[in-house]
């Protein structure tokens, strides 16, 4: 048979597996198409002119033989550009897959400073009883921080030593706690006090004390006071309003305990402590082993301070607190020295305040 | 103070049945928690916190004394009657007013040293014996019953001894070696030849106890809390004298004092006593306070009987007469801080336990107040900050002068702002600008390594007043480094001035504040957060009718001088096109580069226009037009 066809198809014919499998992509594969089956120079057209001229008893089985060249070349064709186009997709879907692992551009994230965070965590767990937010200046008059107070005039705290005194005006000073902001909003809203039915607001801000900076002081500082006046108001008003801010804080297991102190602008006077969040009481290191935390100081306002501001004690009644914003930042976070809070390292930032 | 527990034991026997652990809870429901225990020689001593209203409890006696109310116990009793009184052997006159009683002895002293126990017990509470024991009886009398004494050398006394105000000008030796210079103010014990003690405070040198000495004339007097505060204060001299009588004492104790003085040198040194007298007498107590029943149980948050009131206080001391719904109390002569029904209230109460307090949420009286516009504006910028990457800080508000001087302008002097007391030249001044603390915080974060630094803080800023300095809430922020170059799809870029623009312009500040270059690719800016757009009454604003039909979007790029005002060609092209027709014309795009010609850049500039009505392409094509013809009349050409 293959005495018939010429020397250099039978030898095209014998290399067509191998070619077609050389063909790495399908612009190789379609000139090997052209050389084999084309329309124009192909080897099947010439088989096809040779057929045409052989003689009439080998035109038969020539052309059995032919057919069959040319289908087994089509059929090869056909076979390898589906494998060559397989391949092309998959490459292109694969290019097309995303691979999430890939580190995505983010959107940038800051974050608000831990003590304005849990200042803010405090307003809102004092907003649902009916708590607003007062403020007021840090630069203080020595009346509104100590005589409005009931703090006697020799009282040790307004030594030089103690509070900070503006140069130019030796009646000024930083106000050494928030308590002043108590001072200016009895003084305001006395004269309607009936017709707003009392108040009850919470003091957040900076304050200021000479005191030497390192690990656990800070000449500036953040306190949050908490005041209500109203009728009938006494220890256990206090007592359920602290159970229920603490437990929103710290956990609804959360006990506290009030013990007798003594401040002057309170009788009677208390500091509170809470069953510490850290070991749910059963005692570690931020406890002493006690399971209690003290965590503010409170107790009935000194009907002293009532009647500075114009408000009659006979009438009203109520109570306050104050906590201390750096001491409960760093039992809650463990931080180890108060000067972190100062030092403003965004790593810090980032890692304590978060965004809400 | 250090409480050591067999001196408390001997005051109060049921205290040793407690262990430390029940003895500290018993004392911290009593108001004297215990901040430490030490193990010493054989014993413990308790570190007890002691409010400085309670200069009664300063004592073993003291402590004693609320246990024994407490816990229902009997105190030990204290020997009286020791030394029977005579004669004055020297003239005492108390001729002021802030020493109604003075009782004194005079002894002389034999042989002997003060002895170990006494010894012991000093160190155990970190006082020192000083083997004089004239001196270390008071101490030791001092700790136990917290009744300061002092015994002077009675040959070294110069005739009559007075009680009197200071002259002014006189001066005194103490103790300590110190010259002191009087004041008329000063209250001082005084022989013929001047004064020879600060009363309450602290002994003269001329007549102290020295080892020579042969007779002492002892001192037990009570003397008024604010004089002895006073002069303690103006002379900076704080000892345990002044410490206890400036807390007050209790004057019921000056010959009780006096004789456990003598006894204890008669005991440890064969002292002779050769006489004792006393001049004046315990001041009559103050008048009743009244405790009605209602202000108790308003106070308490409950119903406590009378009786049980009564009870209360009795076991603490006061003299209480019951009359009708109310309790009559005269507090006992050692407490000073019973000065109105409160202060009663709180002693019930306490004596119970706060732990018996109810616990009860307060009725609403009125509606609730909403919170400040201006409290609501910080926490929403605050908050808007943080998601745009911003850190907030915490800074002190005071700052050294020069970095004041930064950012101060020149009507902002620092002195009006400058502490009398600072704590150093580098926190002297109320700062005027928060930049100077940012700038110092940004370029540490810089150096600590940060790629980004992204810093904002909320906080007064001052400005000198005649009035003093006014505060006035400032929002600060700064922002530097590199941005973006952390994944394959954000380029890396320098933080520009033009970044804080548009943070300017996120918060809707109402113009382009100043942006400072703080230092290499550091910028911020500062505002008054008055500057701010308060936070809109209206929860939505009213409806406004827009316009569904699709908007047309045309660029035009524009070759234009490098020199170039933005804000005139913006206006110049706005003002040839169809205002009712444009929603906007802002460059997109500045392009700089070689192959441009010199001096200029291009600009990309697009416009968006919408109407009522579908545009037409012509139409538009016109405005454009217009347009480019003004950008043409400031010297821009379209760019090929
Ligand atoms: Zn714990």
């Amino acid at each position: 048979m293959d005495q018939l066809l010429p020397p250099e198809i039978v030898e095209a014919g014998q290399t067509f597996p191998a070619a077609l499998a050389a063909c790495g992509d399908l612009d190789a594969l379609l000139r090997l198409k052209g050389a084999f089956v084309g329309r124009e120079a192909s080897h099947a057209t010439r088989l096809m002119e040779l057929l045409k001229t052989a003689p009439k008893e080998q035109k038969r089985e020539l052309g059995a033989a032919i057919n069959g060249l040319k289908q087994q070349w089509e059929e090869g064709l056909k076979a390898r550009q589906a494998e060559l186009e397989a391949a092309k997709r998959k490459l292109g879907a694969l290019a097309a897959t995303w691979d999430p692992a890939l580190p995505p551009p983010q959107p940038p994230r800051g974050a608000l400073h831990p003590l304005n965070r849990l200042m803010d965590r405090l307003v809102e767990v004092f907003r649902p009883m009916g708590f607003h937010v007062e403020e007021g200046p840090e630069v203080e008059t020595e009346a509104h921080n100590f005589d409005g107070l009931n703090i006697p005039e020799d009282h040790p705290a307004k030594a030089s030593s103690d509070t900070f005194y503006l140069a130019a005006h030796p009646e000024l000073l930083l106000r050494t706690h928030t308590s002043p902001v108590q001072v200016r909003t009895l003084l305001r809203v006395a004269p309607d006090l009936a017709a707003r039915g009392g108040i009850r607001f919470l003091a957040p801000g900076r304050v200021y004390r000479k005191d030497e900076i390192d690990p656990t002081h800070s000449p500036m500082f953040h306190q949050v006071e908490g005041m209500l006046v109203g009728h009938g108001i006494g220890m256990q008003h206090l007592k359920g309003t602290l159970e229920y801010a603490l437990r929103a804080l710290f956990g609804p297991d959360t006990e506290i305990r009030l013990r007798p102190s003594y401040f002057p602008f309170v009788e009677p006077g208390c500091e509170v402590d809470v069953s510490c969040p850290l070991c749910g009481a059963r005692g570690c290191r931020v406890c002493k082993g006690s399971g209690w935390v003290e965590i503010l100081g409170a107790g009935l306002i000194h009907p002293n301070v009532l009647a500075y501001a114009g408000i009659d004690p006979k009438e009203w009644s109520g109570w306050a607190f104050g906590m201390g914003v750096e001491r409960m930042a760093m039992m809650l976070s463990q931080t180890p020295d108060l000067r972190l809070f100062f030092e403003n390292d965004q790593r810090f930032l980032k890692a304590m305040g978060g965004l809400d | 103070m250090w409480i050591e527990r067999k001196v408390l034991a001997q005051e109060i026997p049921a205290s040793a049945e407690l262990d430390t652990r029940q003895l500290c809870e018993v004392l911290a429901a009593l108001g004297f928690p215990v901040d430490g225990v030490a193990t010493l020689e054989g014993t413990e001593a308790l570190d007890v916190d002691i409010t400085a209203n309670r200069g009664d409890a300063m004592s073993h006696r003291g402590i004693a004394r609320e246990l024994a109310a407490k816990l229902q116990q009997p105190l030990a009793p204290i020997a009286t009657g020791l030394v029977s009184e005579g004669a004055a052997l020297v003239p005492v006159r108390l001729e002021a007013e802030a020493c109604p009683i003075y009782a004194t002895a005079v002894l002389a002293l034999g042989e002997g040293v003060t002895p170990e126990v006494a010894q012991s017990f000093l160190r155990a509470l970190e006082a020192s014996p000083k083997r004089l024991p004239a001196v270390d009886a008071s101490n030791e009398l001092l700790l136990r019953y917290g009744h300061p004494t002092h015994a002077f050398d009675a040959d070294a006394i110069r005739g009559a001894v007075a009680v009197r105000w200071a002259k002014a000008g006189e001066t005194l030796v103490t103790l300590d070696g110190v010259t002191r210079t009087l004041m008329e103010r000063d209250l001082l014990i005084a022989d013929e030849a001047g004064p020879i003690a600060l009363a309450g405070v602290m002994g003269g040198d001329r007549t102290k106890v020295t080892e020579a000495t042969r007779r002492v004339l002892l001192e037990s007097a009570w003397f008024e809390p604010k004089v002895v505060r006073a002069t303690a204060r103006r002379h900076s001299l704080h000892t345990d004298a002044s410490h206890r009588f400036g807390r007050g004492a209790d004057p019921a104790m000056a010959r009780v004092a006096r004789d456990l003085l003598v006894a204890r040198l008669q005991a440890w040194c064969q002292a002779k006593l050769i006489g004792a007298w006393t001049a004046g007498a315990v001041p009559v107590p103050a008048a009743p306070v009244e405790l009605e029943m209602a202000l108790l149980a308003r106070v308490a948050g409950e119903i406590v009987t009378l009786e049980a009131a009564q009870e209360a206080l009795t076991r603490l001391g006061c003299a209480v007469t019951a009359a009708g719904d109310r309790l009559r109390v005269v507090s006992p002569t050692w407490r000073h801080d019973l000065a109105i029904a409160e202060d009663l209230a709180e002693e019930v109460l306490r004596l119970r336990g706060y732990e018996h307090l109810p616990s009860v949420l307060p009725p609403m009286e009125g509606p609730p107040e909403h919170l400040a516009p201006a409290y609501l504006l910080r926490q929403r910028v605050a908050r808007r900050l943080a998601q745009l990457g911003f850190h907030q800080t915490v800074t002190y508000g005071f700052i050294s002068p020069e970095a004041d001087a930064l950012f101060a302008s020149a009507d902002n002097p620092a002195a009006g702002r400058t502490l009398a007391n600072p704590l150093g030249y580098e926190y002297s001044v109320l700062r005027a600008s928060l930049l100077p603390s940012l700038k110092t915080t940004a370029e540490q974060n810089l150096r600590q390594g940060s790629r980004l630094v992204q810093l904002f803080e909320l906080a007064p800023a001052y400005r000198s007043t005649p009035a003093g300095p006014l505060e006035q809430v400032a929002l600060a922020a700064v922002w530097g480094g590199v941005l973006g170059g952390e994944d394959y799809l954000s380029p890396a870029r320098a933080v520009l001035e033009a970044d804080l623009a548009g943070l300017a312009r996120d918060l809707e500040l109402p113009g382009l504040p100043t942006i400072h270059r703080l230092a290499d690719g550091l910028f911020g800016f500062e505002i008054e957060l008055e500057a701010l757009p308060r936070p809109q009454d209206r929860i939505i604003p009213v409806f406004r009718p827009f316009s569904r039909f699709p908007s047309v979007e045309r660029d035009l790029s524009l070759l234009v001088d490098l020199g170039q005002s933005y804000a005139a060609l913006h206006q110049a092209m706005s003002a040839a096109l169809p205002a009712g027709s444009l929603l906007e014309l802002r460059c997109v795009d500045v392009f700089r580069h070689k192959s441009l010609p010199e001096g200029q850049q291009a600009w990309l500039l697009r416009m968006r226009f919408q109407a009522d009505r579908t545009l037409v392409g012509d139409e538009v094509d016109g405005w454009v037009a217009a347009a480019l013809v003004a950008a043409e009349s400031l010297g821009a050409r379209l760019r090929a």
